[in-house]
C-alpha cells in the first residue's frame, strides 16, 4: 500500500458481538477501506449494518477484535480514542449540558493545555465559521437543533483533528434544515480540507456530500464507489435497491441476435450495458433498470415493449407511471412532462428504455 | 444502529452488563485490576465496608437469634411464635401497617392529582410542597406529642374544646391518623412524579373521542397509576413497620406492635436475645415489602419519570366543582399539619400546655443547659455523617452505575439493605454486633456515625443512579475524543453532572442523622446521646415543654439545612445540567 497517499488506513477490522438471541455476529467483517486526505468518505448502509461500529472503532470508542487502524500510515488500533486526534460529531449531539458554548468548544484546547487567548482565539474563529458568533454564552438546552449540531460541529473541528467523524449527524434535524445543514458540511470540510468519514442510512444524503461512498451490508463492505458508480453500476441487487428506486426484472442470460450481451425478460431479449464478471448463457438473472430510463414512446417512437398504464400519479414536476408489461409490474418515471402528456389509466402504451441503462445482476430474485 | 445496540451484549467495552453473563476468568479480573487500580481499590474497600457494617451485623443478629451455645436452634423463635402476646404485636403491626398503606396512599394521591391536575398558582404549590415536607423532616415524635396535647387527658380539643373527661388517646386510632398524616408525604412525592409524567394527550385523547371527565380518570389516568400506587402503599406499609416512635408513646398497652416490644424487651427486660428474636419475625414482612417494592412493582410503571418534570401544558381534565373539592381537602389536611405544628410551637413557649398559657422561654432554658450535651453531640455526629454519607453515596452509585466489575448487581443490593429495613432491626443488630471483640464500638460515636452513613447513604447512591442514567455514554465519549483521559473526563463532565445527586444524599444524612432514633435508640451512650432520644426521655418523664422545645429546635436546624444545601443545588446546577426534583424524592 502507499501510505502517502492515504490518510486513514482501515485494515481488515473486525467486531463480534455475543446478540442474545442469535449467538455471537459480526458487526464488522473484515472492513477494508483507505481514505485520502482530504477526502470525503460515507459509509452507507441499512440499520445495522456495521457502519456506526466501524466508524467507532476508527475512534476508538470500540476497540477490534481484528485488524489494524492506521491514520497517515502510523498504527493506532492500541491507542484509546483520547491519543487519536479525532473529531467525533455524534447522532445526539453530545453537548455537555453544564457547559456554555463557549467552553463545549473550548473543551479539547482546554484539555491540550493551550493558553487562555489562544483558546480565545480559536473557539471565537471557529464558532464564526459555524455561525454561531454572540452564543459564546449560551447552554445547550436553550439552543434549537440545528444550533446544538454547529456547536457540536465546532467543538469536533476547533482541534484540528487528524479525521473528522460523523455518526449520522442529521437525524435529529427535520428534513429542510437537514438539506440546509449538509451543504454546510460539506462546504466546510471543502474548505478546511480535513479527511472526513460520515455514517449515514440516508442514500441522498450521502450522495449529496460525499467524494466516495461504501455501502456496507450485515457487518461488510459490498460496493465502494462515487455516486455515480453506485447509481449507474451498482454490483448487486442490494445495492442497486438501496441507492434510488430500480426496476428488477427476473430473466435469463443469453445473447442478442447481433451477439451482444443480453437477457431474455419480460417476453423479448434485451441488450444490456453492464454485465456481472463470469457470467454464463442460462444463468438466472436479473434485469436492472431505473424509472427514468424507462419511457412510454411517444407517437411514432419505436417501442421495444407494449404495457398498459395501470396508475399515473401527477407530481409537479414529475409524472410516476406504474406499468404492467409481461406479467410484471413496472415503474417508470416522466420529469418535466408537459399538461399534454399525460397518458390516463388503462391505456396500452409502448415503452423506450434507454440501452445504456441496462444492466444485469446476478442471482434470482431475493 | 442505535436501536439494536440495545439488543447486542458487548464482549469487551467497560460499559457492558454482560460481566455475570459471560463467566469470568481470574485472569480476565487480574488484567482489570491492572488496568483499573483506582476502580479495583474503591471497590474492595467499599465491599470492606459493607461486609464490615452490613453484612456482619445482620449475621450476628441471625447467629444470635438462630444459633445458641454453637449449635443450631429455633427455641428463640419458637418462644416468640408461640407467645400470644407477641404474636398479637406481629398481626398488629401488619394490621396497622397496612392500614397505614391505604389511608397514606389515598391522601399522597389525593394531594399529587391535586397537584398534578389542579392547574394552582405557583405560590399554592410551594406552600402545600413546605406544609407536606414538615412532617419528613420532623423528629418522630412531632405529631404523636401534638396528638397528646390535643385529644390527651388535658387535650386541647377534647378536654378544653369538647369538655370530654376520660378520653383515651391512646390505642390504633390515634397511631394509625398520626402515621398515616407523617407518613403520606413519601406517598405524594412517589406520586406526583408519575401523574406529572403521564402525557396529557392521553387524557385529551380519551376525551376527545367521547368520555367524561370522571370516566377519563377512571379509565385512563388511575390506570396508568396503579404501579405508583402500589409502589406508595408498600412504601407506607415498610414506614409504619418500621416506626417504633409513634406507637411507643401513642399505641398504649392495649396495641402492642413489633418494634416497641423489641425495644421493651431490650431496654426493660435487659433480654437482647428475646429483643433479637422478635426483630427477626419484624424482618420477615420487611423483606417481603422490600423484595416486593423492588423486584416487581418498579418494574410495572408505564410512564418513565425523570428528573424533568416540567415543560408540559396542564391539560383541563378536572371539573371546576371538583378542583374545587379537591383544594377544599388538601387545605383540611394542611391545616391539620399547620395546627399540629403551630400547637408544638406553642407548647414551647408556655409553662404547661392544657394547665398553665402563661409564655415563658424556660423550656429553651432547659434544652440550652441540661440538653446541650445532646444537642452538641447530635450536631457533631450529624457534621460528620454528612459528608462521609454523601461521598459514599455519590462513589458506590457512580461505580455501579457506570463500572462493571464482578459483584456489581450484588453491591448494590447490599448497600440497600440498611436502607430497607426497619430501623429497630439495625440497632439491635449493631448493638449485638459491636458489643464485643473483634470490633468493640459500643459507646463511641462512631457506631452511630455508621449507622447512620450505612443507613441514610442509600439515598445518595439512588440518586446517583438516576442520574447517571439520564447521561448519555456519548457525553463521556465526547470528552474522550476531544481528548481528555478517564480521570479528566470524569472530573469535568461525570462529576459535575452529578453534584446535585451529592447534596441531596448529604442533605438526607444530616436531615435523618437530625430525627432518626429507632435504629440509634440502642446506639446511644453516657458518652454520646441524641436529641432525639432526649426527647423521648423528655416524653417519659412528661416533660412535654422541653420536649416540645427541642422538636421546635430539630425542626428550624433541619429547615436551615435544607435552605442552603438548596441554594448550593442553584448554585452548582448549571443551567443545561438534570434538575434534581426533590430532596427526598422516591
Amino acid at each position: 500500500m502507499t501510505r502517502v497517499s492515504v490518510a486513514l488506513h482501515v485494515d481488515g477490522v473486525s467486531k463480534r458481538y455475543l446478540h442474545r438471541v442469535k449467538g455471537e455476529i459480526y458487526a464488522a467483517r473484515d472492513v477494508r477501506l483507505d481514505v485520502r486526505p482530504g477526502e470525503f468518505l460515507t459509509l452507507l448502509g441499512p440499520s445495522g449494518c456495521g457502519k456506526t461500529t466501524t466508524l467507532r472503532m476508527i475512534a476508538g470508542f470500540e476497540k477490534p477484535d481484528a485488524g489494524r487502524i492506521h491514520f497517515d500510515g502510523q498504527d493506532v488500533t492500541d491507542l484509546p480514542a483520547n491519543q487519536r486526534n479525532i473529531g467525533f460529531v455524534f447522532q445526539n449531539y453530545a453537548l455537555f449540558p453544564h457547559l456554555s458554548v463557549f467552553e463545549n468548544a473550548a473543551y479539547g484546547l482546554r484539555v491540550r493545555g493551550l493558553a487562555a487567548d489562544a483558546i480565545a482565539r480559536s473557539v471565537g474563529e471557529v464558532l464564526a465559521l459555524v455561525g454561531l458568533a454572540g452564543y459564546e454564552q449560551q447552554f445547550s438546552a436553550q439552543l434549537s437543533g440545528g444550533e446544538q449540531q454547529r456547536v457540536a460541529l465546532a467543538r469536533a473541528i476547533v482541534i484540528e483533528p487528524r479525521v473528522l467523524l460523523f455518526d449520522e449527524p442529521l437525524s435529529n434535524l427535520d428534513a429542510k434544515l437537514r438539506v440546509q445543514m449538509r451543504h454546510e458540511i460539506r462546504a466546510l470540510q471543502r474548505r478546511l480540507g480535513i479527511t472526513t468519514v460520515y455514517v449515514t442510512h440516508d442514500q441522498e444524503e450521502a450522495m449529496a456530500v460525499s467524494d466516495r461512498i461504501v455501502v456496507m451490508d450485515h457487518g461488510s463492505v459490498v460496493q465502494q464507489g462515487t455516486a455515480e458508480d453506485l447509481y449507474y453500476r451498482p454490483a448487486s441487487q442490494f445495492v442497486a435497491g438501496f441507492i434510488g428506486r430500480v426496476n428488477l426484472i427476473a430473466g435469463t442470460a443469453t445473447r442478442t441476435p447481433d451477439g451482444r450481451p443480453g437477457v431474455a425478460a419480460l417476453g423479448t431479449v434485451i441488450a444490456a450495458a453492464q454485465v456481472p464478471e463470469g457470467l454464463a448463457l442460462g444463468d438466472a438473472v436479473q434485469l436492472m433498470i431505473r424509472p427514468e430510463a424507462l419511457a412510454i414512446a411517444r407517437g411514432g417512437e419505436p417501442a421495444a415493449l407494449r404495457a398498459t398504464v395501470v396508475s399515473c400519479t401527477f407530481l409537479g414536476e414529475k409524472v410516476e407511471y406504474l406499468l404492467r408489461c409481461a406479467g410484471e409490474t413496472l415503474h417508470s418515471v416522466r420529469y418535466n412532462a408537459g399538461p399534454a402528456e399525460l397518458v390516463p389509466e388503462g391505456v396500452e402504451v409502448g415503452l423506450r428504455m434507454a440501452e445504456d441503462a441496462v444492466n444485469i445482476l446476478p442471482g434470482e430474485r431475493p | 444502529m442505535g436501536t439494536n445496540r440495545s439488543a447486542i451484549t458487548r464482549p469487551s467495552t467497560s460499559s457492558g452488563r454482560t460481566g455475570s453473563a459471560r463467566g469470568i476468568s481470574p485472569a480476565a479480573i487480574a488484567a482489570r485490576i491492572r488496568r483499573d487500580p483506582a476502580v479495583a481499590s474503591a471497590v474492595l474497600s467499599l465491599w470492606l465496608l459493607l461486609a464490615l457494617f452490613v453484612i456482619y451485623p445482620l449475621a450476628m443478629l441471625l447467629a444470635r437469634v438462630l444459633v445458641d451455645q454453637g449449635t443450631f436452634t429455633t427455641a428463640g423463635l419458637a418462644a416468640v411464635v408461640t407467645d400470644r402476646h407477641q404474636m398479637r404485636a406481629f398481626w398488629n403491626s401488619l394490621l396497622l401497617g397496612s392500614l397505614v398503606g391505604i389511608v397514606g396512599t389515598f391522601l399522597g394521591f389525593l394531594f399529587a392529582f391535586t397537584a398534578a391536575r389542579g392547574r394552582l398558582p405557583r405560590w399554592l404549590l410551594t406552600a402545600i410542597d413546605t406544609a407536606v415536607l414538615l412532617p419528613l423532616v420532623s423528629p418522630p415524635f412531632t405529631t404523636a406529642i401534638a396528638m397528646i396535647f390535643s385529644f390527651g387527658p388535658r387535650g386541647l380539643i377534647t378536654y378544653e374544646l369538647l369538655g370530654i373527661k376520660g378520653y383515651t388517646v391512646y390505642g390504633l386510632d390515634s397511631t394509625l391518623f398520626s402515621e398515616a398524616v407523617t407518613y403520606f408525604p413519601i406517598a405524594y412525592l412517589t406520586l406526583r412524579p408519575i401523574l406529572a409524567a403521564i402525557d396529557s394527550n392521553i387524557e385529551g385523547m380519551a376525551l376527545s373521542l367521547g368520555a367524561s371527565r370522571w370516566r377519563v380518570f377512571r379509565t385512563v389516568t388511575l390506570p396508568l397509576t396503579i404501579p405508583g400506587l402500589a409502589n406508595a402503599f408498600l412504601l407506607l406499609f415498610a414506614a409504619s413497620l418500621a416506626d417504633f416512635a409513634t406507637p411507643l408513646i401513642l399505641a398504649g398497652n392495649s396495641f402492642p406492635v413489633l418494634p416497641t416490644q423489641a425495644f421493651l424487651q431490650i431496654t426493660g427486660l435487659f433480654d437482647l436475645r428475646g429483643g433479637a428474636a422478635l426483630s427477626f419475625v419484624l424482618l420477615v414482612p420487611a423483606l417481603i415489602v422490600f423484595l416486593l417494592q423492588r423486584y416487581w412493582v418498579s418494574r410495572r410503571y408505564y410512564v418513565t419519570v425523570t428528573g424533568k418534570g416540567a415543560g408540559q401544558t396542564p391539560f383541563v381534565s378536572v371539573s371546576p366543582g371538583a378542583r374545587n373539592a379537591l383544594l377544599l381537602a388538601c387545605a383540611l389536611i394542611t391545616l391539620v399539619i399547620v395546627y399540629f405544628y403551630a400547637l408544638l410551637l406553642y407548647a414551647s413557649v408556655v409553662v404547661a400546655l392544657g394547665a398553665n398559657h402563661a409564655f415563658t422561654l424556660q423550656h429553651y432554658r432547659v434544652i440550652f443547659t441540661d440538653g446541650l450535651k445532646a444537642i452538641r453531640d447530635t450536631l457533631i455526629i450529624a457534621g460528620i455523617a454528612m459528608p462521609l454519607g454523601g461521598l459514599y453515596g455519590i462513589l458506590l452509585g457512580y461505580l455501579v452505575a457506570k463500572k462493571s466489575f464482578v459483584g456489581r448487581r450484588s453491591m448494590e443490593l447490599v448497600s440497600m439493605i440498611n436502607y430497607a429495613l426497619p430501623g429497630t432491626i439495625v440497632g439491635i443488630a449493631y448493638l449485638i454486633a459491636f458489643n464485643d471483640r473483634p470490633f468493640v464500638l459500643t459507646g463511641t460515636a462512631l457506631i452511630i456515625v455508621a449507622c447512620y452513613i450505612f443507613r441514610y447513604g442509600p439515598t445518595g447512591i439512588r440518586a446517583t443512579v438516576a442520574l447517571l442514567q439520564q447521561i448519555d455514554r456519548s457525553l463521556e465519549e465526547a470528552s474522550q475524543g476531544l481528548g481528555a483521559g478517564s480521570g479528566t473526563t470524569f472530573r469535568r463532565i461525570t462529576l459535575p453532572l452529578v453534584l446535585p445527586a451529592f447534596f441531596a444524599g448529604l442533605g438526607v444524612v444530616f436531615i435523618r442523622s437530625m430525627t432518626a432514633i429507632s435504629a440509634t435508640i440502642f446506639l446511644v451512650s453516657i458518652s454520646w446521646t441524641l436529641i432525639t432520644v432526649k426527647i423521648l426521655e423528655n416524653i417519659t418523664e412528661l416533660s412535654l415543654g422541653p420536649a416540645a422545645a427541642f422538636s421546635v429546635l430539630v425542626v428550624a436546624i433541619v429547615f436551615v439545612v435544607i435552605a442552603i444545601i438548596g441554594r448550593l443545588l442553584k448554585l452548582f446546577r448549571a443551567p443545561g445540567a438534570v434538575a434534581m426534583t426533590s430532596v427526598f424524592g422516591g
